[in-house]
């Protein structure tokens, strides 16, 4: 290598280096950026309602007032919301998960007349907004079935193959697993369910774990469904207890804000444990669409 | 692919056993897509040519809904402008935004996984809980936005409480909550050959060259799946108007959803309800066709032309 063109190598090499350094600089900033409202919300949570009027307001609490949260759960009554979330999540990841993974299968790896007829319909339901059912389905549920204040309208729904997005992304991962590895199963005599359960389910685990953690984030995110459904204070979700929180409590911002933070929370440990997968799944979606 | 295709269509090709295990394994798509899906898109349809409001038996009275809906209904009209307004300012911002946090991850940089994490932890929150969080970050004496501008001398805003900053607003949060986006974007990225990049600068191609020339092309795919996921959601908008302003002030913020949801809920106008969902389902649809119709023009393929 001549020695002007090593000394352009170096320049390059130099350059880049800054370049990193800056761009490092910058993704810190806007990370603050982006932590700083859910700071901002956890600080007051912390504080006197004679601190938040404070000018001016200062970022950091003066004596983290943990008392706040004893105070706030003797009104929102965070554990029950979160046992009547749970009532509602648990049995929809659990069955959303195992339909959507018995409904890819077939698509990914069966052979079938009227398997193109079926795909189109599933993949056309995706393009289909959720808010042109809602009022049809309400009045299924509740007229034609007569469910009334109870949680069936909401978990049922995951028991018909999780949604099409969750079939299609199961099938995207199925596809590609080697056959080879069915194909072996075939010879020493398994037969196609023996299949899926002992061959294909280990070897799609990241994909069924991201399912769940999207129909967990749906259902979290719900308000409109479940306000619909729900009447009863006693039946209420997390999303909804803190919605009615908020409107008893309009104007005591460090105990609003407790209960806020109480509600973030389930959410960030649930996505801590599964981040890594979180992350393969939306790259998968939107990779092999 | 049609060569391998082929044999399969042959109908002495489908196993029976594997068929029967096939159509079990779909009992579940086929009560969903038929119960939760087809059938209810009809029934929309049907109900939305009555007047049914949950107490008496449904009559049909043909066009009556949509013609109310489009010559007397009060809200219709700032509903539908409301909700493109709001679908518009979120869909830019947060494509724009995620595009440039993706770009910057993309770069050799300590902690990206870590970093990562941080940006799409907004995602992973309750959504009425972040409304509810933010609108005291919104508050109109003492929240956080507020100081800033008292800060910089600037007189003090309502937020969402003023009927013309209240979409604006709402974008805002719409923006920080689009992380999805940005990992999408950053496996897109990563996608990119770097050969490409190389080659162009040996040829001399400076970075903004290289980013409308190179990364721009070879991201459009992505960049027509992000924007066509992020508009179907931003014009079904409703939780902040559930959570926050109930469709305030005035109508500034009573989105199309939210609209449906007053008149089948609160009014039990059952359906009249249901021609406004069919008015969401025109818009979202037209909408998804002009995106699709342009898209051949603007997106860059790999292998060439496919047809």
């Amino acid at each position: 290598m001549s020695a002007v063109a090593y000394g352009r190598l170096r320049s390059r090499k130099r350059k880049e280096r800054t370049m990193n350094i800056v761009t490092f600089v910058v993704v810190i900033i806007c990370a603050a950026l982006v932590l700083f409202p859910i700071w901002w919300i956890f600080r007051t949570s912390l504080m006197t309602n004679a601190e938040i009027y404070r000018y001016p307001p200062s970022l950091v609490p003066e004596n983290w007032l943990f008392s706040n949260y004893e105070k706030t759960l003797k009104v929102f009554k965070f554990w029950k919301y979160l046992w009547n979330t749970m009532l509602i999540i648990v049995p929809s990841c659990l069955a959303g998960t195992f339909t959507a993974t018995l409904c890819g299968y077939a698509f990914a790896r069966l052979r079938f007349r009227g398997k193109n007829l079926i795909w189109a319909l599933c993949v056309g339901s995706m393009l289909l907004p959720a808010m042109v059912t809602l009022i049809p389905l309400y009045i299924g549920w509740t007229r034609g079935l007569g469910i009334h204040d109870s949680y069936m309208p909401l978990i049922l729904p995951y028991f018909c193959g999780g949604g099409a997005f969750n079939i299609f992304l199961i099938r995207q991962f199925m596809m590609s697993i080697p056959r080879e590895l069915d194909q072996a199963a075939t010879i020493d005599g398994a037969g196609y369910f023996r299949i899926l359960f002992s061959i294909i389910m280990p070897a799609i685990r990241p994909a069924m774990i991201v399912v769940a953690l999207f129909i967990f984030i749906g259902l979290w995110n719900d308000l409109l469904q479940q306000m619909i459904y729900i009447n009863s204070s006693d039946k209420y979700t997390i999303a909804l207890g803190l919605t009615n929180f908020r409107g008893q409590l309009k104007s005591d911002w460090s105990l609003t804000m407790a209960a806020t933070c109480l509600s973030f929370a389930p959410g960030v440990i649930f996505y801590l444990i599964g981040q890594k997968y979180f992350v393969e799944g939306i790259t998968l979606t939107g990779m092999k669409a | 692919m049609e060569t391998i295709n082929k044999p399969l269509k042959r109908r002495s090709r489908y196993n029976s056993s594997e068929a029967r295990v096939a159509y079990i394994c779909l009992i579940p798509a086929f009560l969903g897509l038929f119960f939760l899906t087809y059938a209810p898109l009809v029934g929309v349809l049907g109900i939305s040519l009555t007047n049914w409001t949950g107490l008496k038996s449904p009559e049909f009275i043909g066009f009556d809904n949509y013609v109310q809906l489009f010559t007397k209904d009060p809200y219709i009209k700032d509903s539908i402008i409301a909700t493109i307004y709001f679908a518009f300012l979120s869909v830019i911002g947060s494509m724009v935004y995620s595009f440039f946090i993706a770009m910057l991850l993309n770069r050799k940089i300590p902690a990206r996984g870590f970093l990562r994490a941080v940006f799409y932890v907004p995602f992973v929150l309750p959504a009425a809980a972040i409304y509810v969080g933010w609108s005291w970050l919104y508050e109109a004496n003492f929240g956080f936005f507020n100081f800033l501008l008292s800060k910089v001398g600037l007189n003090k805003v309502l937020f969402i409480a003023d009927s013309s900053y209240v979409v604006p607003s709402l974008s805002l949060i719409s923006v920080w909550l689009s992380g999805n986006l940005i990992v999408i974007f950053l496996a897109g990225l990563q996608n990119v050959p770097s050969v490409y990049h190389e080659a162009a600068e040996v040829d001399g191609a400076g970075g903004w060259k290289r980013f409308i020339h190179i990364t721009l092309p070879s991201m459009s795919p992505i960049i027509f799946y992000n924007l066509l996921m992020s508009l179907i959601a931003n014009l079904q908008v409703v939780t902040p108007a559930l959570a926050l302003t109930n469709g305030g002030p005035g109508n500034s913020s009573r989105f199309l959803t939210y609209l449906m949801y007053d008149q089948a809920f609160v009014n039990y106008k059952l359906g009249y309800a249901c021609a406004t969902t069919f008015v969401i389902f025109a818009i979202l649809a037209v909408f998804t066709a002009l995106l699709f119709k342009t898209s051949n023009r603007w997106i860059y393929n790999e292998g060439g032309d496919d047809k």
